[in-house]
């Protein structure tokens, strides 16, 4: 007999599970019975994006979809140069920062290599190197945060690239300066130090790291941004990955052209032009919403860990899924945080005050009909 | 005919490509023994074993389909030895599979009982199938290990715990007797008072353990799981050595073993052996079954002399995207209670019974056979119009082989499994436990009616 589909694939393949992204809003509704859905799962900005590429977006001519984007996102990577002050060729832009991730691996990376990042942390480094076929040294936490000197004690002569998430998703714990410095000087260039800031425009601390400025003087440094968390362009997926021309090139050569849609690119450089009353209501959006919640997870008596970014992460009294269906059923929808190796906790996202007032009535709900539960 | 050995995964197989034709029944009988005894089985196992591939050969010689070979492989499985038979089959033999298939009397050939005739001198045997009409028919018998005296736990371990992801084998082995001398055997997997085993199968992946040691690396406390099938991790424990820690041992490794499987391919844990241990709040109560035992207890010969309800419990590692299920009306009272009380959205659609014209004549039952928990479990492959009949014939045959707890399990995914109910009703069977994702999607357990004897 010819041999099984599954004895054509790679272990590393057969042991991995695909990502099964949650179903689109109208179909989870008809299922939980509801007439609504407040998202709060994702990290995204309630605000929506700034006005300048909102302008773009609805501009945007149904004709332009006929046409081909710019393969390599050609003016975006102007902007971002202008904005930056770093020659255009340093950019590299991808259908959001996880096709850039690959991207990264891919250029780095053969047989026998391994990554080194956190436990609990962004998924998407660990798995991309898995289903790779690499090591991905998955070192914990330290008081909620990164721990540099485990991570570099990790390293050894096949260690290729470290992630460090600053500040981290889901704990929004960042390493500042000083210890940034410390552990760039202990990786001392022999590997790349991949430093994702997804969530850097949240942080308002002079004491918090540029990686735009560091790769200046640590020529391993790669940045990874995004325009979907503060700029709210999720929908189109934009980010990009910046680093030492010498970095990007060879970054480049494993990267898929074209990636990148028509609408995203423009939409992504006008949201950079005008985006300090952006990032400040934001701000302020996030201050307010975590102003609401912290006080009633302590008058629930519920550890909860809230740092940088747009969301808290709390304790449960109950399984995590568990909360997360019964909070469904409320037309709540947050991230069950299992996956992230925290079992019983839920990550929230912090958008505007009704929104948040609606979570912690439902939420309270939940509790006490979980609460009883003996197991 | 031909043969490869390989080392895949770390594991030894061998593997022979046979024609269907008896002839070859030496060739393979004499394979397998001489596998098992490579792989580490004694002179006795390996007979039995060679013995079920010989049994098993015969039958599918006389059943499977002519046009391709069947292959027989034989892996090193650590502990034990397996023999997997894949073939394929054509629908007109499809029912001599079942183990309780008797063979036709007017054709003069003797009377027994399909395969469990092999059933009977292996540890485990099953019939899956990977395809369309592809199936596995596979045996186990495993290694002779010594058993050990349970050993009482120490005092005073010193706290903070903290978590061994990889103990060292001896460490292993003192954990799973520590384990034995605090629990009863039916909250403990058999290979507990087997140490030795227990730790085999730790090494070669059957079981996954992660142990909590205290300041001096003391065992403090041993949780262990095992993958089954290839969405769900079944686990057994806690176990926590000093009462006086209990709670911080049986957190600590509650945590850990969530945080080991979380971004792996299990979507679900389910409880095997849970313990009184297991800390609130992290699993959902899925209900219980009442469980007899094999009737000498396994292997420490201690059975249980009253039926026990073992509860079940389950802890869902992603977010439910809801999901539809198919049931026989009868069934929608039992599934909204459950589906309702643990917050699962489901869309129950009815599943009516195919009409017996539009039924092949003969069904097919896979049954799974574990002499040592004195378990069966069915799982219907395909509908039949003697579908009944059948089960009827399964338990009866499955009682015989002194199996006292017979469970089956209904895949919802499935119409046609879910339109099946009616007739388990008719044979004693009733519905238990919601296993959500168990399958390709939610498993429905119904258990049999105990024996009294």
């Amino acid at each position: 007999m010819p041999p099984s589909i599954a004895e054509l694939v790679p272990e590393y393949i057969r042991a991995f599970e695909a990502y099964t992204p949650s179903r689109p809003d109208p179909v989870l509704m008809r299922q939980y019975g509801v007439d609504h859905l407040h998202r709060l799962n994702n990290n995204e900005n309630a605000l929506g994006p700034p006005p300048a590429a909102r302008k773009v977006i609805e501009a945007f001519e149904s004709m332009r979809s006929a046409i081909y984007p710019s393969g390599d996102s050609y003016a975006l990577r102007t902007v971002l140069a202008e904005r930056f002050g770093k020659d255009p060729e340093r950019f590299l832009v991808g259908n959001g920062s996880c096709e850039v991730i690959a991207s990264v691996i891919k250029a780095f990376c053969e047989k026998g290599d391994n990554i080194i990042t956190a436990d609990k942390t962004f998924a998407v480094y660990e798995w991309v190197a898995e289903f790779s076929g690499f090591e991905a040294r998955l070192i914990p936490l330290n008081n909620w945060g990164f721990d540099p000197d485990a991570m570099l004690a990790a390293m050894d002569s096949r260690t290729k690239i470290l992630f460090v998430c600053n500040p981290n998703n889901p704990t929004g714990t960042w390493w500042d300066r000083d210890t940034m410095e410390r552990f760039l000087r202990g990786v001392g260039g022999r590997a790349i130090v991949v430093i994702d800031e997804a969530y850097c425009e949240y942080v308002d601390d002079e004491r918090f790291p540029d990686g735009m400025e560091l790769m200046e003087r640590h020529k391993n440094v790669v940045v990874f941004r995004t325009f979907s968390k503060m700029y709210a362009l999720a929908g189109l997926r934009v980010g990009y990955v910046c680093g030492q021309k010498e970095v990007v090139d060879y970054i480049r050569r494993t990267h898929i052209v074209y990636s990148v849609n028509a609408m995203g690119q423009p939409a992504a450089a006008a949201a950079l032009m005008d985006d300090a009353e952006h990032i400040a209501a934001t701000r302020l959006m996030v201050a307010e919403a975590k102003g609401l919640l912290l006080p009633a997870f302590d008058e629930l008596g519920l550890n909860y860990v809230s740092n940088a970014g747009n969301f808290v992460m709390v304790e449960t009294p109950a399984s995590d899924s568990l909360i997360y269906r019964q909070l469904m059923r409320r037309g709540i929808m947050v991230r069950t945080m299992t996956g992230f190796r925290f079992p019983n906790w839920i990550r929230i996202s912090t958008v505007q005050l009704p929104v948040m007032q609606d979570f912690l009535a439902a939420f309270r709900e939940v509790l006490a009909v979980v609460g009883g539960d003996p197991a | 005919m031909s043969a490869s050995t390989s080392n895949h995964s770390a594991q030894h197989q061998l593997v022979l490509e046979l024609p269907s034709d008896t002839a070859f029944l030496p060739s393979a009988a004499a394979a397998a023994e001489n596998a098992a005894q490579v792989f580490g089985l004694d002179r006795n196992g390996a007979l039995r074993l060679a013995l079920a591939v010989e049994e098993f050969f015969a039958y599918l010689c006389r059943h499977a389909g002519r046009e391709e070979p069947i292959r027989l492989t034989l892996s090193d499985g650590g502990t034990l030895t397996r023999a997997d038979f894949r073939f394929r089959a054509g629908e007109v033999s499809l029912r001599a599979l079942n183990f309780a298939a008797s063979v036709d009397m007017d054709s003069g050939e003797d009377a027994e009982l399909g395969l469990l005739v092999a059933a009977r001198t292996t540890d485990r045997c099953g019939l899956t199938r990977s395809g369309p009409d592809v199936f596995h028919v596979s045996a186990e018998v495993d290694r002779a290990y010594p058993e050990a005296e349970p050993q009482s736990a120490p005092q005073h371990l010193t706290a903070p715990l903290r978590l061994e992801p990889a103990p060292a084998s001896g460490v292993v082995q003192h954990a799973a007797l520590l384990a034995a001398g605090r629990y009863p055997a039916r909250l403990r997997p058999h290979s507990f008072s087997r140490p030795a085993r227990f730790a085999d199968m730790v090494a070669t992946g059957q079981y996954q353990v992660l142990l909590a040691l205290d300041t001096v690396g003391r065992p403090a406390g041993l949780i262990c799981w095992r993958n089954s099938g290839r969405r769900a991790v079944v686990f057994s424990g806690p176990y926590v050595f000093d009462p006086a820690l209990a709670q911080d041992t049986a957190r600590l490794l509650t945590e850990g073993f969530l945080a080991r499987v979380a971004r792996t391919e299990a979507l679900c844990a389910f409880s095997e052996r849970p313990t009184e241990d297991l800390p609130h709040g992290w699993f959902e109560a899925l209900g219980s079954l009442t469980l007899h035992g094999a009737p000498d207890g396994g292997d420490d010969g201690k059975g249980e002399a009253q039926p026990v309800d073992q509860p079940a419990f389950f802890r869902h590692l992603r977010e439910d995207a809801g999901a539809a299920v198919w049931a026989h009306p009868d069934l929608f009272p039992f599934l909204r209670r459950e589906y309702d009380r643990l917050a699962f959205s489901r869309d129950l659609l009815a599943a009516e019974p195919t009409a017996p014209a539009r039924l092949p004549a003969h069904s097919l039952l896979a049954t799974t056979l574990d002499r040592l928990r004195g378990l069966a479990v069915l799982r219907p492959m395909l509908d039949g119009r003697d579908f009944e009949a059948n089960l009827k014939a399964h338990v009866e045959a499955i009682r015989e082989q002194d199996m006292r707890d017979i469970l089956l399990h209904l895949d919802l995914a499935e119409p046609w499994q879910g339109a099946l109910f009616p007739a388990l009703s008719a044979c004693g069977f009733a519905p238990r436990l919601v296993l959500p994702h168990a399958g390709d999607s939610d498993i429905l357990v119904c258990q049999h009616a105990p024996v009294h004897s």
